[in-house]
């Protein structure tokens, strides 16, 4: 679905066509989910955040004006949704190499060793690892890490889906960069 | 080179999450979205008057304009003259013999 045909589809939902209004819930629900499983840690139940993001897009759809794509505006009410929810967390303390698993110490000694790519039977353990990298930051930052590394997105594609100004984005994810860098270098110390 | 920057950024595209296939919402989610989809249609804004952060942005404004309304008794009983009721009293009395 373009952000036209969201448009089009608001217009005939404010008209009464309710059909219209669930094609775009359906069009939404994919991605709130990918996003809330991607930035809620594993212990919190994702499903009932996934139901709060979406009641929250449905409740304010009215207030989409079209000025930026619709699907940043929904992944700022889910960034947002999700950074209430763990803010309040505790700090998880420093990583250390016996955290890891046997996978993850392999993703590690691929990492040191050679500077080719990681093959495709390193990938779940090198998705764990950065999950355990990550989780040492503040919240917002740890978003911002995911939105920035792992789903590939611009300074401006990320300011748009969460509001956050580009210097903000730019100081931030440089500090968060430079903290996943102790954090991993206190691994590459550890190893033998 | 093999720097901790290349090890991380090399870490990241391989942790990098493929396409999820499309997700089915739960039962019953798509009843309660359309219940809040016509709920606002009704308040015809997008968001309910009870909504928890403007009410309490409401309670903080009509605090203060409270306490700023207030502010002209509070600072009138702090007058330490102690005659300053009398006269007030004695003027008003006057006033109200002097109506026709």
């Amino acid at each position: 679905m373009t952000d036209a045909e969201v448009t089009a589809c608001l217009v005939r939902g404010r008209a009464g066509d309710e059909k219209a209004i669930l094609d775009i819930f359906h069009y939404m629900y994919p991605h709130v989910t990918r996003l809330v499983h991607a930035n809620l840690p594993a212990r919190e139940s994702a499903e009932d955040l996934v139901q709060q993001v979406c009641m929250k897009v449905m409740a304010n759809l009215h207030q989409f004006s079209g000025k930026v794509p619709f699907l940043h505006w929904v992944s700022r009410i889910a960034v947002n949704t999700c950074l209430n929810q763990i803010r309040h967390e505790k700090r998880r303390p420093e990583l250390r190499l016996a955290d890891l698993s046997e996978d993850e110490v392999m993703v590690v000694e691929h990492l040191a060793t050679t500077a080719n790519e990681l093959d495709s039977a390193d990938q779940v353990g090198a998705a764990e690892l950065v999950a355990k990298l990550l989780d040492g930051l503040r919240p917002a930052d740890r978003i911002l890490m995911k939105l920035l590394y792992l789903e590939g997105n611009t300074i401006e594609e990320i300011s748009s889906m969460t509001g956050w100004s580009r210097t903000m984005i730019k100081v931030r994810a440089y500090r968060a960069r430079a903290q996943l860098r102790r954090r991993y270098l206190l691994l590459m110390k550890e190893k033998p | 080179m093999n720097t901790i920057n290349d090890q991380l950024n090399r870490l990241f595209r391989a942790a990098r999450a493929t396409p999820e296939g499309l997700a089915m919402p739960p039962f019953g989610l798509e009843t309660r979205a359309l219940a809040a989809w016509r709920e606002s249609v009704l308040t015809g804004a997008g968001v309910p008057f009870w909504s928890g952060a403007l009410l309490f942005r409401g309670l903080i404004l009509a605090g203060l304009v409270m306490l700023v309304s207030l502010w002209p008794v509070i600072n009138q009983t702090s007058n330490t003259d102690p005659f300053a009721e009398y006269f007030q009293l004695a003027d008003s009395t006057v006033q109200v013999d002097n109506t026709p």
